[in-house]
């Protein structure tokens, strides 16, 4: 095979506008994969809206209980209804809600998959966009609600709000609004592993813009150097904001762009919680037996805009008509949603009936309801706390008073 | 109870803290783990507490400091206290994730979780021939501007280790900062057994009446050999020497400044917004008619050339000279 044979892996300027431009951003990255060299898990491009599936991605979930399936379903379906919920609230201009909300819908299988192959003993740290990880890691739909209500009863008491919306006892490092030192504390966990000897990992989740900074590649560098128990889930959702990520990241795939560091590296179907699931399993369990770190990069997308609602309407699904992006686009990864997907593999499976899984909907939208609730009767914040937890004891001085 | 080195009482004093907690890392760059006491005695924490408590498994922390502070920020959220020490030249590099991670932590979550790391921040001294990037004082205005974090700044040995106890078993985020050039010269006894020295307190040096002085290290040391020609000159002058920069002690120099109507705050730090610019700002908003002054090195990085720096530098003879004139006013 003559070297223009040989299919490409640098997708130059011409060839990515001709592709946008004939089908879209998810053709030009369809083609950008499929010749890639793929690591462990699954090396099929991403499959079409069936979902149907063969081959060691979805035989590992086949062996896990039905209890954990459920589980599994019950999040990627909290992590969606919460949102939704939550979105046609703001959208509709109801109880006076504000501030920052980043909708991670569309990416549910990342978060649910990832999470699914981890101990409640191990850590996580996730991104300004981490509704759906803290949910995967078992959160608590109520003290979610109350903390985008900005509550005394939210989970971080009103004082971080949807991006920093978070549970350390569930093993969470935070959720974090600047790019990627998630990299920094999530090697810091796993060193911290190290020391104290015990089997446990930290998984750091970060977007593919996250992989243009510092703190990734110091991060990278040293957890490698160190052996460290640590997995690196790149969540690239194809665009950092507004920006094609083609257009920042040289190839356009962190998992690539690292080969030639001694680390595993994969990428997979972020919108097929089975790969997402054994990829991460494979880098948990390696992590744990002291085999060192691993990245897996998940193909996935995100149906709203990066922040906020601007495309948005209640009661229905997606951000239409933004600038950035063309709706054929989005409706080409809103016909791969990974709920359906996943409800597919359940049923063919004979794990649940679609009645089942009618049930589970309808009982998580039942406990998201409530949360609203909760939130709404909840005490508002105190505004003279505003000076607490500064540090662990005490306030700082109301120095906007003249004394 | 002995006279003994800076750095061996501030090592020592790592070394009783890790003894108690059996996780607690010291990390540390080039800088060595190990010190010689007043009686011959060594201190080898890399030995003692093997690899992965002290340098990990390669031998010593490569760069950079940015992912080092980084990383002992992830090392404390999981409930291990750390001490990081990082090289002078080297201690702005982590200033964004402290910024935005370490020092914020804590608020951001809630209260959900506290961060028990000690950033032990060489400092460098104002001397000839090294330069603009490694003779750069008071970086520590830079991070006391930071919410969530406390800054120390102990300019002998005795206080050096009893704040560094203090810091490590504090729960929030601490800088220790150890300039060179108040670590050479004769140091005051440190007991041998684990001890605080509070992180908050200022002490008062030598009691006065005319006029206060405030400095920190490494001014101090100019200020120690001021202070007999001050005293010649028949000016009694009460020094006060805040050991913490934040909180700042504001009771106490105020209490002084109230005494004696006057102050001058001597630094070896940048003049704009260098930390003795807070000083006067804090004394200025309680004490009401005082005369507050200070002198500190220029806006200007310190040059190569010995004797332009020596000129630049609020040395004894310009600290002498600024209180008569003080005196007189």
């Amino acid at each position: 095979m003559s070297h223009q044979d040989r299919p490409s892996t640098k997708l130059d300027r011409r060839t990515f506008l001709k592709l946008m431009g004939a089908s879209g951003a998810t053709a030009a990255f369809v083609s950008a994969v499929s010749p890639l060299p793929l690591g462990t898990a699954s090396a099929a491009p991403p499959a079409g809206p069936d979902g149907v599936r063969t081959g060691t991605a979805r035989d590992m979930l086949k062996a896990e209980s039905p209890e954990k399936l459920q589980t599994m379903y019950e999040r990627m379906v909290a992590a969606r209804q919460w949102e939704d919920t939550l979105k046609d609230l703001f959208v509709g201009g109801q109880d006076d809600l504000y501030g920052a909300f980043h909708l991670y819908i569309g990416e549910e299988a990342v978060a649910v998959g990832a999470c699914a192959a981890l101990r409640d003993d191990d850590y996580i740290a996730s991104t300004h966009r981490g509704h759906g990880h803290l949910i995967a890691k078992g959160g608590n739909l109520d003290e979610m609600s109350a903390e985008i209500y900005f509550r005394e009863t939210g989970s971080n008491k009103g004082f971080g709000g949807s991006m920093h919306i978070t549970d350390v006892s569930l093993g969470i490092m935070g959720t974090n609004g600047i790019l990627s030192p998630q990299c920094y504390l999530i090697a810091g966990a796993a060193y911290s592993i190290k020391v104290r000897g015990t089997d446990q990992v930290a998984v750091a989740f970060i977007g593919e813009g996250g992989t243009n900074s510092m703190y990734w590649w110091s991060g990278l560098r040293n957890a490698v150097n160190h052996e460290l128990p640590a997995v690196f889930v790149v969540e690239n959702n194809l665009y950092h904001i507004s920006t094609p990520s083609v257009t920042t990241i040289p190839g356009g795939h962190p998992s690539q762009l690292i080969q030639g560091l001694p680390i595993s590296s994969v990428i997979v179907d972020g919108n097929d919680v089975a790969e997402v699931y054994a990829a991460t399993k494979e880098a948990v369990d390696k992590a744990r037996g002291g085999g060192g770190p691993s990245v897996i990069e998940c193909l996935t997308y995100r149906w709203y805009d990066h922040y906020g609602f601007a495309g948005a309407k209640v009661g229905e699904d997606g951000a239409w008509g933004l600038p950035y992006r063309p709706d054929s686009e989005l409706q080409a990864w809103i016909d791969r949603d990974p709920i359906p997907r996943f409800r597919t593999f359940l049923m063919e499976e004979e794990f649940f009936t679609e009645a089942d899984l009618d049930t589970m909907d309808a009982e998580v939208q039942a406990a998201v309801d409530a949360s609203i609730e909760f939130a709404r009767n909840s005490p508002p914040c105190n505004p003279e706390d505003g000076v607490l937890y500064v540090y662990s004891e005490g306030r700082v001085p109301a120095t906007q008073f003249l004394a | 109870m002995a006279k003994k080195p800076y750095r061996y009482a501030v090592l020592e004093a790592i070394a009783n803290e890790m003894r108690a907690n059996p996780d607690m890392c010291y990390f540390y760059e080039y800088q060595s783990p190990v010190a010689v006491g007043p009686t011959g005695e060594i201190l080898n924490l890399a030995r003692e507490f093997g690899p992965w408590r002290t340098s990990g498994d390669r031998g010593g922390w490569a760069l950079d400091e940015a992912w080092y502070v980084g990383c002992a920020t992830g090392v404390a959220m999981t409930g291990v206290p750390v001490v990081c020490e990082l090289p002078s030249m080297t201690t702005t590099m982590p200033l964004e994730f402290v910024y935005n991670q370490t020092a914020n932590m804590s608020m951001m979550t809630g209260g959900q979780v506290s961060v028990p790391v000690v950033m032990w921040m060489d400092g460098a001294g104002r001397g000839g021939g090294s330069a603009q990037q490694h003779s750069q004082v008071g970086q520590e205005a830079l991070y006391a501007n930071i919410p969530g974090l406390k800054i120390v700044i102990p300019s002998n040995a005795y206080d050096a280790a009893g704040l560094m106890t203090a810091a490590i078993r504090d729960p929030d985020p601490v800088q220790f900062w150890a300039y060179s050039e108040v670590q050479a010269g004769e140091q005051p006894d440190v007991p041998d057994e684990p001890y605080e020295v509070p992180i908050g307190p200022a002490v008062v040096r030598q009691e006065g009446t005319d006029l206060t002085l405030v400095s920190f290290a490494p001014a101090t040391v100019d200020v120690g050999k001021a202070l007999p020609d001050i005293e010649a000159e028949g000016i009694s002058v009460e020094y006060i020497d805040p050991r913490t920069l934040k909180p700042l002690d504001v009771d106490t120099i105020a209490k002084s400044v109230e005494k004696t109507g006057k102050m001058l705050v001597v630094e070896h730090g940048y003049w704009t917004n260098g930390f003795s610019a807070n000083i006067v700002a804090e004394v200025a908003q309680v004490v009401d008619g005082a005369i507050l002054r200070r002198i500190t090195f220029p806006d200007a990085a310190g040059p190569a050339s010995g004797d332009m720096i020596a000129w630049m530098r609020p040395d004894a003879p310009k600290i002498l000279e600024a209180v008569k004139k003080m005196a007189a006013m």
